[in-house]
């Protein structure tokens, strides 16, 4: 499979801030790609990267198999970019900033095409094109971004937090955006906070964490590391049961019904068990991405907490434990 | 209370380096003024006689201010104290401006607004904050006169008047923030009017009533109308009168006032004068980023041309005037006569303007520079560079853009002296004069042009405090040097030095096209490092 985004050991340094620390990262051509981490992880600093507008200090980035740093402007021809904090020029109107986006972009040579292309861009994101910059509330700054992207087709989409400040009703126009550029084989780098929006949108995710990657795969594959949640009615002794059964770990009682959590390939293998045992009002859920996320992002909470010198999490949340297989 | 003291320690970190500049420049030109007074204009008889040939050519004063006798003391007030005034005035608007609509057009006064501090008294904060710069400023300007030998009251009515001046035109960058959405517009608005205000006082100079001894000028009614005008009134070393003082400070709190009126009743973001709704698609000029830098530098290079203009049109309407001198006063053409050897007084009077002109040509090109860092730290350029535009071409607009700009003052100068011309005595002499002036200013700017644009490269976070740093500092070694008479080694530091003077018949264009190389070189030099530059975001 082609690949359209590839870093190997890329490092950049601000001074003595260390933003990326050899950073592997891989997209390929056609997918949805999710670019999560927490604040200051990275991840603008990659894509700038990427777009050539800053220089990896070391370590290799390409775009299309070419160095993004010197071919800048001739990548472009097949990139849209749509940066996570957009400025518009304060005297330049939302349709003028479109326009001048397109037409650099070589996207306006056919112009009834475009014109139609914009005005469906506009009705769908409810724009209004005759304001100047600074009269744009930032969700609309960002519809202008977002505009100026999707109105000229490109083979790679560099997404930086495109939705912050969207609302509701319009995060879902721009996911049906996605669908349709994915759909025309567009490949799209997103990087999010939103983790629904990544779950509902993309094929494979990349964690990174203080510059580097911690954690990459598609959704399935992810949620294998972590551990799907069982609960059923509790019933006294059941606890001791379940903590004998294989694959199951973390088991406690918390308001009156037993929870644990089990390997998520293993789930199946746990099933025959519970039925065996009769339980009531069972339900099982699979691991979010949210869970993904804290497992990663919160490690240095942890840490912290640990230093505190207490016990486990169930602990902290206030319910009973009970040593899984003791 | 001490949320005020806070916001006012956040402003005087954040300004001092700036302002210690500010102050020690305006210093340093009252200093250096005075200092000329003594070795230049060596003795009173001599400087009596300047002021005679003011009587004949009383546009002269349009630079100066309004002559009160031929002492030492008021004379050098005469000489230097509208300019102090007008960067007091500079100095001021852009210190209100940075502090007020800048810091809401930005997000960050929305940050302070939401705390204790509230919406009003971080501007309570930038009031004082002025008010003490400008005292610093007024006390900096009585001590340099002082050092100077002068006597100390009038040197302390001088720097009050110079403070007293300042604080107006605070008070007036705090109003027009008030009326502009964007700290663009307000700060563009406030320098017209403290560039305006040196203007019209100077007109009210020139059209003033000169005492039976040529020696004291009472300014028309014109000069009222002016900040500068009301603080010349106090007539320092001679009167040393505090009372129009009360000018300035009362125009202060007026504003002020107002200022606070429309705070209290504004939402915080919003401006007194509404923008309209513009053009839903984009005309044709924007269509590549040498269109955009047209776009965005449009309006201040129109506002530049039209000083050019006023200033060409004054450079030749005024030759007649100069002419008569020579046959009325031939001692005074005898000197000017050894100034420029084998040029005519209106050669020379022409000349001395087209120097003016050509820094505004400059100014102009700096500014076009200055927007291009503006549009990297505002974080536009980020978005233009994303699509199909190498750093190269987007900064070679740039470059398009400010020689244009300098073609543009240059010629509507011209213009303007070609059109003043009309009334000299040999109109196609003095037009062609013009012209050759006009030519021998475009390398100087183009140098200019060239070093804004070799700093946006190399040093982007203090491009355009160095850029107007370094105008401002060249413009007045090149073409205040002979009143400041300083070491030439520092005078040849200055392009505006090396521009042929168009004097006389055989003209050295030597320097002109050293300076034309130069600039070529520079530029070649700024547009091929772009190559290697990140972008480097504000902060
Ligand atoms: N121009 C710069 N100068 C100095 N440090 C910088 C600069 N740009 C980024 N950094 C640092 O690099 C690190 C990565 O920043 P980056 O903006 O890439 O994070 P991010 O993952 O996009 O975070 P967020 O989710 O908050 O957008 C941070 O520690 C940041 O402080
Ligand atoms: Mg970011």
């Amino acid at each position: 499979m082609e690949t359209v985004v590839s870093t190997h050991g890329l490092v950049k340094r601000f001074g003595r801030v260390t933003a990326l620390d050899e950073l592997d990262l891989e997209v390929t051509r056609g997918e949805v790609h999710g670019f999560l981490g927490p604040n200051g992880a990275g991840k603008s600093t990659t894509i700038r990267i990427l777009l050539g507008l800053a220089r990896a200090t070391a370590g290799e980035a390409l775009l299309f198999d070419r160095d993004p740093w010197r071919h800048a402007a001739d990548l472009h021809r097949r990139v849209a970019y749509v940066p996570g904090d957009v400025s518009l020029w304060p005297n330049l109107t939302g349709g003028e900033a479109i326009d001048l986006l397109s037409r650099l972009r070589g996207g306006t040579t056919d112009r009834a095409a475009y014109a139609t292309r914009k005005q469906r861009l506009l009705d769908a994101f409810q724009l209004d094109p005759r304001k100047k910059g600074r009269a744009y509330s930032k969700g609309n700054r960002q519809k202008v971004a977002l505009v100026a992207a999707f109105a000229t087709p490109a083979d790679l989409y560099l997404l930086d937090e495109p939705t912050s400040g969207l609302d509701p009703l319009m995060e879902q126009v721009f996911n049906r955006e996605i669908a349709r550029v994915a759909a025309e084989g567009s490949t799209v780098l997103l990087s999010s906070h939103i983790l629904s929006e990544v779950e509902e949108l993309c094929d494979r995710v990349s964690i990174i964490r203080a510059g580097r990657l911690v954690e990459s795969g598609t959704l399935a594959e992810l949620r294998h590391l972590t551990r799907t949640e069982v609960a059923f009615v509790h019933e006294p002794g059941r606890e001791h049961e379940v903590a004998a059964l294989d694959g199951a770990h973390d088991v406690r009682i918390d308001s009156g019904r037993i929870r644990f959590a089990v390997d998520s390939d293993r789930v199946a293998g746990v099933l025959p068990a519970l039925g065996a045992l009769g339980v009531q009002g069972l339900t099982i859920t699979p691991p979010s991405l949210e869970e993904l996320f804290l497992r990663h992002y919160g490690d240095d909470v942890a840490e912290v907490d640990r230093s505190g010198g207490d016990g486990s999490s169930a602990d902290r949340a206030g319910t009973d434990s009970v040593e899984a297989r003791a | 209370m001490s949320t005020l003291p806070a916001l006012l320690g956040q402003r005087l970190r954040r300004d001092w380096l700036q302002l210690v500049l500010w102050i020690a420049g305006i210093a340093a030109l009252g200093g250096v003024a005075a200092s000329a007074v003594t070795t230049t204009f060596g003795d009173e008889t001599e400087r009596a006689g300047v002021l005679a040939l003011t009587a004949t050519a009383p546009a002269i004063l349009i630079f100066r201010g309004t002559p009160n006798g031929a002492d030492a003391g008021p004379f050098a007030f005469f000489l230097i104290f509208a300019f102090l005034a007008l960067m007091a005035g500079l100095m001021s608007t852009f210190l209100a401006v940075r502090h007020t609509r800048a810091e809401e057009e930005q997000g960050r006064a929305e940050l302070v607004g939401a705390t204790p501090a509230g919406r009003v008294l971080p501007t309570v904060a930038t009031v004082v904050h002025g008010v003490l710069a400008n005292a610093v400023v007024g006390l900096a300007v009585a001590g340099a006169f002082i050092a100077g030998g002068f006597e100390v009251a009038g040197s302390l009515t001088t720097g009050a008047a110079t403070a007293a001046t300042g604080v107006a035109f605070l008070a007036f960058g705090l109003f027009a923030a008030q009326l502009f959405r964007t700290s663009r517009a307000a700060n563009t608005c406030s320098v017209a009017f403290v560039l305006g205000a040196y203007v019209v006082r100077g007109i009210g100079d020139a059209t003033g009533t000169y005492s039976d001894d040529g020696q004291h000028v009472t300014p028309s009614w014109v000069s009222w109308l002016s900040p500068i005008g009301w603080a010349q009134r106090t007539e320092a070393f001679a009167e040393d009168d505090l009372v129009p003082l009360l000018l300035p400070l009362g125009f202060a709190v007026l504003l002020v006032g107002l200022v606070f009126a429309f705070q209290s009743v504004r939402d915080q973001g919003a401006s007194v004068l509404a923008g309209g709704r513009g053009r839903a698609t984009a005309g044709p000029v924007l269509s590549s980023g040498t269109g955009l830098a047209w776009e965005l530098s449009r309006g201040a290079i129109i506002a530049w041309a039209v000083g050019a203009l006023a200033t060409g049109l004054l450079a030749t309407s005024l030759t007649p005037l100069i002419d008569q001198i020579g046959t009325e006063v031939p001692a005074v053409a005898q000197t000017l006569e050894q100034m420029n050897p084998g040029g005519s007084l209106g050669q020379a009077l022409t000349a001395t303007f087209f120097s003016i002109v050509g820094i505004l040509a400059a100014a102009a090109a700096l500014q076009v520079v200055i927007r291009a860092r503006q549009e990297e730290a505002h974080g536009t350029a980020e978005l233009l560079l994303a699509v199909p535009l190498s750093r190269t071409r987007w900064l070679v607009g740039y470059l398009v853009i400010g020689a244009l700009a300098i073609a543009a003052i240059l010629v509507t100068a011209a213009l303007g002296a070609v059109i003043g011309a009309q009334r000299a005595d040999d109109p196609a002499q003095a037009a062609g004069d013009a012209i050759e002036a006009a030519l021998a200013q475009f390398p100087a700017a183009l140098l200019f042009l060239a070093i804004g644009l070799v700093l946006f490269v190399y040093l982007p976070r203090l491009t355009i405090a160095l850029s107007w740093a370094a105008l401002g500092a060249l413009a007045v070694l090149g073409v205040f040097g002979d009143l400041l008479a300083p070491p030439e080694w520092m005078a040849d530091l200055s392009p505006f030095t090396h521009s042929p003077i168009p004097i006389g018949d055989d003209i050295d264009w030597t320097g002109g096209f050293w300076m034309l190389g130069l600039a070529a070189a520079g530029s070649v030099v700024a547009v091929w490092s772009m190559r290697r530059r990140e972008l480097a975001p504000g902060g």
